[in-house]
């Protein structure tokens, strides 16, 4: 274990690094399974970070590599300007870790569970019985505080195995699918806590495979497929780059489905040279369309289709999702992705 | 205090806790060895008239160091369980993630373990003395017998360690840690070996809980045999190396 005059005598160089820097990062399994394909990235500190991607895109190896607890097969990877394979006790000392599968002593109190990760991170003895009740508080765990984790609800054990990566005050915390498992107002709540974390300081390295979670907390992500980033950068601007709205029309067609047809044609021919539109598309009743900067062209639009003939029954925007950017960049949909968990059988 | 022996202190009163929060576990290691030593003693009462025990008086005196042994080994036959379960439940990755020694996880299970197996033999002697038995050696004789118990206890353990960090499996853990049974039936805890046939005297020669237990039983009823004791120490020492050594090997191949 290093001492902790190294901590002082720390490269000056060091205090001012990013919070994570990879550089072409692999780490390949037993029987040839490239996890980890070549992953570059670079968080400073203070920022919010995702990885988002389905199961089994990688990210969990990741994160894995970042905090020390597998080496990576190549590449090389710092924390705080720390190398995680040559320092590992040093990294460790300077993060927290909640990890996918919240991991409590279960009989043992809300407390005691902080206070065992405390002193296992040399909290001193006042100084951990304040963070500790600041942390019960903080998570709304003070009135279960001396019962059983084990006969804790679920939202409530996910707040104490995050409390419990918070004890020591790490600069970096990383997260790996924070909120599986969690009912809607538990995942809500966990949310405002995540980001309030990160407002005081924290930089926070996320990895989800929920859309909505990834677009609500990250200022910056990156979208992580067969163990690649495919492409990365602020939610708000890999939408835009997307370069287009979905207007969808639905037409009431006179009763007869050739009625459908004709009208269908009719928008085909009527929007000819509509320069705003990027794509058209028939559906089951109606067309879809994509059109740039909808909320501003649809005005003209509708006066291009207020012709003989045409029923327009029903018109909605839809702005483009992370599914539309994971899909632009992956050709899948994340929601497709229902990659059950090899069964692992030995013995 | 080294960071090594506080790290071990906390994960220790870890273990302890957990041992005690569930109420079987203090009942357990009160009651299993004295109905052991209890059933056996009855059991076998008069086996002392037979004539390769030469000499014993009482059955009772020549059997606790048996069970003393023979508990112990059964108490670590299941001490893999906890470390799998941590495993299991990410808290190995938890504690892996927190700046310490490593080693100190194991050590963490360890201390208390020969604490467990030291408390078992304590509550066999005493039960003993109180039915009438006498260490003939006294307190520092009886000192001895609950060292070698727990020694035996600790190195023993990597019985069901070393499943348990390879296979990572429990029912492959509680099989593989049943094939080791017979040692401890074949052992001179219940017979001496001068009632045994030629193969079983044999096979004791080379069976580490025989030893333990003639150490046990010399410091029990006879005196301070110094070549005994010697042999004992050395075979907990030589399978503590092997044993432990192996556990050591494997939580090492498990958590790097």
């Amino acid at each position: 274990m290093d001492s902790p005059s190294t901590v002082a005598g720390m490269d000056p160089r060091a205090r001012q690094a990013p919070a994570i820097e990879a550089e072409g990062l692999v780490k390949v399994y037993r029987g040839d399974v490239r996890a980890v394909d070549g992953i570059d990235v670079r968080v400073e500190r203070g920022e919010f970070f995702g990885f988002l991607g389905p199961n089994g895109a990688g990210k969990t190896t990741t994160i894995r590599i970042l905090t020390t607890l597998l080496r990576p097969t190549a590449g090389r990877a710092r924390v705080l300007g720390i190398d995680v394979v040559a320092q590992p006790g040093q990294v460790r000392r300077r993060i927290g870790f909640a990890m996918q599968a919240v991991a409590l002593e279960n009989l043992a109190t809300g407390r005691e569970n902080l206070e065992l990760i405390g002193r296992l991170h040399r909290v001193p003895g006042p100084d951990l019985r304040r963070r500790v009740d600041e942390l019960l508080e903080l998570m709304g765990l003070a009135a279960v505080a001396d019962k059983l984790a084990g006969t804790y609800s679920g939202g409530m054990r996910r707040r104490l195995d995050l409390a419990t990566a918070l004890v020591h005050r790490p600069d970096v915390l990383f997260l790996d699918e924070p909120t599986e498992g969690l009912d809607p107002q538990s995942r809500a709540a966990l949310w405002e806590e995540l980001a309030r974390i990160n407002r005081e300081g924290t930089t926070m390295l996320l990895t989800t495979h929920y859309l909505e979670e990834a677009d609500r907390l990250c200022g910056r992500l990156a979208i992580i497929d067969g163990g690649r980033i495919a492409v990365s950068g602020a939610p708000v601007e890999l939408k835009r780059a997307i370069g287009s709205d979905e207007v969808n029309l639905r037409l009431g067609a006179g009763g007869a489905d050739d009625d459908l047809a004709r009208q269908q044609d009719a928008i085909v021919g009527l929007l000819d040279g509509f320069e705003p539109l990027r794509g058209l598309e028939r559906t089951a009743d109606g067309v879809r369309l994509a059109v740039v900067d909808a909320d501003r062209a649809v005005p003209e639009l509708l006066r291009r289709l207020d012709g003989d003939g045409l029923h327009v029954r029903g018109l909605t925007i839809a702005q483009p999702s992370l599914d539309d950017v994971f899909l632009r960049h992956t050709g899948r949909r994340i929601r497709d992705e229902q990659a059950d968990q090899p069964l692992v059988l030995g013995w | 205090m080294t960071a090594f022996a506080r790290e071990t202190w906390y994960l220790g009163r870890r273990t302890l806790r957990r041992f005690f929060r569930v109420p079987a576990n203090p009942i357990g290691i009160v009651l299993f060895p004295l109905i052991q030593l209890f059933v056996f003693s009855q059991l076998f009462r008069d086996i002392v008239q037979l004539p390769g025990f030469a000499g014993q008086a009482s059955y009772l005196a020549y059997l606790a160091p048996g069970q003393i042994a023979f508990t112990v080994f059964f108490a670590v036959s299941w001490s893999g369980g906890n470390l799998l379960a941590d495993y299991r439940n990410g808290y190995l990755d938890k504690l892996r993630a927190a700046p310490i020694e490593r080693y100190a996880i194991l050590a963490g299970e360890l201390v208390p373990l020969a604490l467990e197996c030291a408390f078992m033999g304590g509550a066999i002697l005493v039960l003993s003395v109180l039915l009438g038995a006498r260490v003939e050696t006294g307190i520092p004789g009886a000192a001895g017998i609950l060292l070698l118990g727990a020694g035996f206890g600790v190195a023993w353990s990597g019985m069901s360690m070393i499943p348990a960090l390879v296979t990572k499996n429990e029912q492959a853990t509680s099989t593989l840690s049943m094939l080791f049974f017979p040692v401890a039936f074949m052992s001179t805890a219940f017979v001496p070996a001068a009632l045994m046939p030629d193969w079983l005297k044999a096979l004791n020669t080379v069976n580490p809980i025989s030893y333990v237990i003639e150490a046990m039983r010399a410091l029990m009823t006879t005196g301070w045999d110094w070549g005994v004791l010697g042999a004992a120490v050395v075979a907990v020492g030589l399978l503590g190396l092997v044993l432990q050594g192996a556990t050591l090997w494997a939580f090492r191949r498990l958590t790097s």
